[in-house]
C-alpha cells in the first residue's frame, strides 16, 4: 500500500559523525547492505538491502549504528522488568528462529525457573546486554543460537559464538567463575507421521532444500541436517502427515482456539512471520487483535485460517516477507499463491474479503502497522454491514 | 494421473443442503495434488463456513481411501465408518464415484471433482495437460513417445495436417502441434523415416469397454 508515506522511518540508522570507518560493520554485514566508499573511506547503508539482523548494532565498536529494535536501553528496561516477574536469577537468550516452549528449555538447559528474552537472532545482542544482566543479580546466562547452518541471518550465530567465547574468557579473568555464559545450539525441524504418509511426493517437490526424498519401495525420508523448518511441506502436505516441531498443527490449533474467546469484536488474528515483524518486548496488545507468530508464513496452513473463522475469528491478516526478503529459500511467494488458491475458494461463500495476505519488512516498521489498520478498517466495515 | 479439478462449493452445497450428516471421503489416489485427508479437512471447513451463512449446520466426518475406484479397498475402509452418514462426498474422480455409488446404493453418492482427463502436471507452472486416451492400441513406440491421439486436437494418426503453424495447433494457438513435437523428437533421435510409414485408421473397438483379467 502507500509505500511513500511508511517509507519515511527506517530500522537501522547511521550515525557518521561517530563512524571510524573501521569496516567491522560492512566486512559482517550478511547483505552486503553496508559498503564502503573506495574514495573516501565512507561507510554508506543501503537500507533496501538491509534485512535489519542488527549484527552491525551488536558488534560496532563506536557505536555508530542505531536499531529501533531491541536496543541496549530497550533491552536493559525489559530485564529489569522481566527479572521480577519470572523472579530469577537465571537468564535464558533465545533466538526466536530456534526457541523450544519452557518445557524445551527446561529439557536443553535443566532450569524449570528463568528469564526469558526471546528474539529474532541472538547476533543483535550486544555486549554490555550480558554485563547489564549480571549487574543486575543475574547469575547464570543460557543462551540459545540456532545450528550455524540454520542461523537465518547466515552469520548471526556463528558469530554469537565467537562473543560468548570471548566474554566467557573476560568474566572469568574478573573472578566470575568459568562459563558463566553457557551456549547451546537448536533448530527445530520436520516431523512425519509414517502411519499418514501416502507416498505422494508432493514434499519432495516443495522443499527448497532436497531434504525430502522418495524412495520406491522404501516411502518418504528426510535429510534432517538439510531441513532449515520452513514448514512449508507441512502446509502442502495432501494426508497431512509432517508437522514441524514448536509449530505442530495441535499447538496452533491450542491457540486459536484460546485467543478467539479473549478478543473483542471485530477479532483480528494476525499469523506473521517472525521474521517479517519484530514484536516489542513489552508489547501491549489491542484487544481485537492478537497474533500468532510462524517460523516462515510458509507454514501457515489453509486449516488455520478455516479454523479461525470457524472459531469465531473476523478477519485473517498474513504477514509476510516478499519474496526477496525471505530468508528461506523464497517460500514466501509459494506461501501467497496458496493463500491466494484459498481466497478464490473462500470467494465461493462470500468470506474472501476477510483474509488477507500482505508482504512487509522491519526496515520500515510502519510498513505492517498501516496494513494492520487499513485491515481493521475493512473488517470493521464488514461488521457493521452485517448489523 | 488422472486430472480433477474442484467443483465451486455453491454447487457442493446445493448437493448437501437436504442432509446434515455427512462423511467426506478422500482419494489418496490419482490426482494431483491427491485430494487426501487434507482436502478432505478443508472442504469440510469450508462448508461448514458456507452452511452457516445458508443457517444450515452441517455436521461432518473426514477420512480418506488409498483409492477408491478400488471396490474392495473402498468398503473395507468406509464400510465401517459409514453409520449416521446420511450422504456422502466424494473427493474422487468419477471412477471413484462410481465405486462408492456400488458399495453403498442406498445413500446419495456426490462428486465434488469434475474429471477432465489422464494427464500430466508441469509442476512449476502449475498446467495439467492431457496425455492419454486410453484407445487401447499404443501407438508411442512409433511416434518418439508422445501421443497423437490424445495431444492432436484431430486425434491423427499421419501428421502433421495442414493447420500446423509455428508448431501450434490452428484450432488452438496456445496448444502445441503434437504432430510437430513428434517430428522435431524423432529427429532428435534419427528416426525420421517412421514418418513416411503410413498408419491405418484405428480400430475404436480397440478401446473397449471390459477387459478380462
Amino acid at each position: 500500500m502507500s509505500q511513500q508515506v511508511t517509507r519515511d522511518i527506517v530500522a537501522v540508522k547511521q550515525n557518521e559523525d561517530y563512524c571510524s570507518h573501521c569496516s567491522i560493520c560492512s566486512s559482517l554485514c550478511p547483505y552486503q547492505a553496508l559498503n564502503k566508499e573506495a574514495e573516501t573511506g565512507k561507510i554508506f547503508l543501503d537500507i533496501e538491502k538491509c534485512q535489519v539482523c542488527g549484527l552491525c548494532y551488536s558488534t560496532c565498536p563506536a557505536k555508530a549504528i542505531d536499531t529501533i529494535y531491541y536496543d541496549l536501553d530497550s533491552l536493559i528496561n525489559y530485564l529489569g522488568k522481566a527479572k521480577q516477574e519470572f523472579d530469577s536469577d537465571t537468564l535464558v537468550i533465545m533466538c526466536k528462529g530456534s526457541a523450544p516452549d519452557f518445557s524445551g528449555v527446561e529439557k536443553l538447559f535443566g532450569v524449570s525457573k528463568f528469564v526469558p528474552l526471546i528474539v529474532p537472532c541472538v547476533g543483535r545482542l550486544p555486549e554490555e546486554i550480558y554485563f547489564n544482566a549480571l549487574l543486575m543479580g543475574i547469575e547464570k546466562i543460557s543462551v540459545l543460537a540456532c545450528d550455524e547452518d540454520y542461523c537465518r541471518y547466515d552469520r548471526g550465530s556463528p558469530v554469537t559464538g565467537r562473543k560468548i567465547l570471548a566474554l566467557n574468557l573476560l568474566l572469568n579473568q574478573l573472578g566470575y567463575g568459568q562459563e558463566v555464559i553457557n551456549l547451546k545450539r537448536h533448530s527445530l525441524k520436520v516431523m512425519v507421521d509414517a502411519n499418514l504418509c501416502i507416498a505422494c511426493g508432493n514434499c519432495v517437490f516443495y522443499c527448497p532444500y532436497s531434504a525430502a526424498k522418495l524412495a520406491s519401495p522404501g516411502g518418504i525420508n528426510f535429510e534432517l541436517s538439510a531441513c532449515r523448518g520452513c514448514g512449508l511441506c507441512v502446509a502442502m502436505c495432501p494426508a497431512t502427515a509432517l508437522d514441524l516441531e514448536n509449530w505442530e498443527r495441535e499447538r496452533i490449533s491450542m491457540l486459536i482456539s484460546k485467543l478467539s474467546p479473549e478478543m473483542e469484536p471485530p477479532k483480528i488474528l494476525v499469523f506473521r512471520c517472525q521474521w517479517a515483524v519484530f514484536p516489542p518486548l513489552n508489547g501491549g496488545l489491542s484487544p481485537n487483535i492478537r497474533f500468532i507468530d510462524l517460523p516462515c508464513a510458509a507454514r501457515i496452513d489453509n486449516f488455520h485460517i478455516l479454523e479461525a473463522f470457524l472459531k469465531g475469528i473476523d478477519g485473517v491478516l498474513i504477514a509476510a516477507c516478499s519474496e526477496e526478503d525471505c530468508k528461506q529459500e523464497k517460500v514466501s511467494g509459494k506461501a501467497q499463491h496458496a493463500i491466494a488458491t484459498l481466497g478464490k475458494r473462500l470467494s465461493q461463500i462470500g468470506f474472501q474479503d476477510r483474509l488477507y495476505f500482505c508482504t512487509v519488512a522491519p526496515r520500515y516498521p510502519e510498513e505492517f502497522d498501516r496494513e494492520l489498520d487499513q485491515f481493521s478498517q475493512k473488517i470493521r466495515a464488514i461488521r457493521s454491514k452485517e448489523g | 494421473m488422472i486430472i480433477t479439478t474442484q467443483k465451486p462449493l455453491d454447487e457442493i452445497l446445493d448437493f448437501i443442503s437436504p442432509y446434515a450428516n455427512i462423511l467426506i471421503a478422500g482419494c489418496d489416489g490419482c490426482t494431483q495434488p491427491p485430494r487426501g485427508l487434507r482436502e478432505a479437512k478443508t472442504l469440510s471447513q469450508l462448508l461448514e463456513l458456507g452452511g452457516k451463512l445458508r443457517n444450515k449446520n452441517f455436521v461432518f466426518k473426514t477420512t480418506t481411501v488409498a483409492k477408491q475406484c478400488d471396490n474392495y479397498l473402498a468398503a473395507s475402509i468406509l464400510k465401517p465408518q459409514i453409520n449416521g452418514a446420511e450422504a456422502v462426498l466424494s473427493l474422487a474422480c468419477g471412477i471413484g464415484v462410481q465405486t462408492l455409488a456400488e458399495i453403498f446404493p442406498e445413500l446419495p453418492i456426490f462428486p465434488t471433482q469434475n474429471t477432465h482427463f489422464m494427464g500430466a502436471e508441469e509442476r512449476e507452472a502449475g498446467i495439467l495437460e492431457v496425455r492419454c486416451d486410453g484407445c487401447g492400441d499404443c501407438l508411442l513406440a512409433v511416434t518418439g513417445g508422445i501421443c497423437p491421439v490424445a495431444r492432436c486436437s484431430k486425434g491423427l494418426l499421419n501428421g502433421a495436417c495442414g493447420g500446423s503453424k509455428q508448431g501450434k495447433c490452428e484450432l488452438d494457438s496456445e496448444r502445441d502441434c503434437a504432430w510437430n513435437l513428434i517430428y522435431e523428437r524423432l529427429k532428435k533421435q534419427g528416426k525420421l523415416g517412421l514418418l513416411k510409414e503410413f498408419r491405418p485408421p484405428r480400430d475404436y473397438q480397440l478401446s473397449g469397454w471390459k477387459v478380462t483379467v
